[in-house]
């Protein structure tokens, strides 16, 4: 009963929080849309050449944009010690990252279920490749936010290159990159086997996260 | 009872603790003491099992806390010397928060005569971050009474505070000790307070 007392009491806080930071969580979405539009003035209203590449441009994006969240995870529970607090009420270091990786999921993800179909369109992506990318996007997002929480939390680490953190989150995003691109582009057999793939890495994520996480938590604060 | 035994402790190659010994038992209050630098925040964050001592163990009621650290959370408040309270959340929302983190028992009338006590009844819809230093101060000591628990353990606890408030951190120090409680802190004033053992670092300083 404790425990739950505990982590409601999180889950609570953090929706509260990213509330009441509602401007920075539109500033990531905005940054997308615009770039987005920024691709459209800059290739050119060739409509052939956006179907081919709509798709990559929109996970190119959506993992720049997820960049733009990273500081956000750990650092400030790190900087006042809240992470301290977090573990002293009972929950483990490895739980604490739990919450952080299905609140940034929620809060950060999420909306991107929203502003996927409006980027398409300004794409000109196909309807059938919008069910695709929507595919691709609820199993990738989750390995993304893995991702995006190891980067974090090494970033505490780091007290003086926050940019190592957007380049750990861009070179072991490009597995999760290279099969949800080319999802778009294969058969019903061979997509399938790529979903397969992309499950395997979705949950060897959800393996590793949260104790990778921990440990550079732990090791931030022995080094504080 | 906490017990420390033998707390050796090096950051970057220099020996920041070495050799010290100290034992908590129940209405027993510590004042640490020494100049900055010398350890004392490092000490505390060691006695809660934050920091790793290099060599040294910690007991709890006769239990290593390395190895039993949630039951050791159970009875342990620490509150450090710097803000905990979130600047988006209000007053109430932080205490409320806390509450819920710790499972306190504590009820909402007390809550308010708490927020009374301490002259942040005023303030309680106000947001942390339009609060002066010493008000978020107040606020994090107010998590001593919130979480109810046997071992305090205070990093300045008085920086910041008007007489008033130092005086009624005072009587509360002293009552908890007298029920029963422990508690150590950190502090470069010497607070009125009797019975109180004093521990300075400054004498197992190995610089």
């Amino acid at each position: 009963m404790r425990i739950f007392s505990s982590i409601s009491a999180l889950f609570k806080r953090e929706f509260q929080i990213t509330y009441r930071n509602f401007s920075d969580l539109m500033s990531i979405f905005i940054f997308f849309l615009l770039a987005v539009i920024i691709f459209v003035f800059s290739v050119g209203p060739n409509k052939e050449i956006f179907n081919e590449i709509g798709v990559g441009i929109i996970w190119t994006l959506i993992l720049l944009s997820n960049t733009l969240s990273l500081k956000k995870i750990f650092q400030n529970d790190f900087d006042n010690n809240n992470l301290i607090l977090f573990h002293m009420s009972g929950l483990s270091y490895e739980i604490i990252v739990i919450i952080k990786i299905i609140t940034i999921w929620l809060f950060f993800q999420i909306p991107f279920f929203v502003v996927i179909p409006i980027s398409s369109i300004l794409l000109n992506v196909d309807f059938v490749n919008i069910k695709t990318i929507f595919l691709s996007f609820l199993i990738g997002s989750p390995i993304i936010t893995c991702i995006t929480t190891i980067s974090g939390s090494m970033n505490l680490l780091n007290k003086k290159n926050f940019a190592i953190g957007s380049l750990i989150i861009m070179i072991f995003s490009i597995p999760v990159i290279i099969f949800v691109v080319n999802l778009t582009n294969v058969s019903i057999e061979i997509a399938n086997a790529q979903i397969k793939i992309l499950l395997g890495i979705m949950f060897f994520f959800f393996a590793i996260t949260p104790w990778v996480s921990a440990t550079c938590i732990k090791l931030g604060l022995q080094n504080k | 009872m906490l017990l420390a035994n033998n707390i050796n402790f090096k950051r970057n190659n220099k020996t920041i603790l070495r050799n010290i010994n100290l034992s908590l038992p129940p209405n027993k209050i510590i004042h640490l003491s020494g100049k900055n630098g010398i350890g004392k925040t490092t000490l505390l964050k060691i006695l809660t099992n934050i920091l790793e001592p290099e060599i040294g163990e910690i007991f709890w009621n006769g239990k290593n806390i390395k190895k039993n650290p949630f039951e050791f959370y159970k009875n342990t408040t620490f509150i450090m010397d710097q803000q905990s309270s979130n600047n988006n959340l209000t007053v109430k929302e932080n205490i409320f928060f806390w509450c819920k983190l710790f499972y306190s028992k504590i009820k909402p009338h007390e809550i308010e005569s708490i927020l009374e006590i301490l002259q942040l009844n005023n303030y309680q819809n106000s947001h942390v971050n339009n609060l002066s230093y010493g008000e978020i101060k107040k606020l994090e000591l107010s998590r001593l009474i919130i979480e109810r628990k046997k071992l305090w353990v205070l990093d300045e606890p008085y920086i910041g505070l008007d007489e008033k408030s130092v005086e009624l951190i005072n009587e509360t120090i002293k009552n908890h000790a007298e029920l029963g409680g422990m508690i150590i802190f950190t502090s470069h004033t010497n607070p009125e307070i009797i019975n109180i053992e004093k521990l300075n670092l400054d004498n197992n300083a190995y610089f």
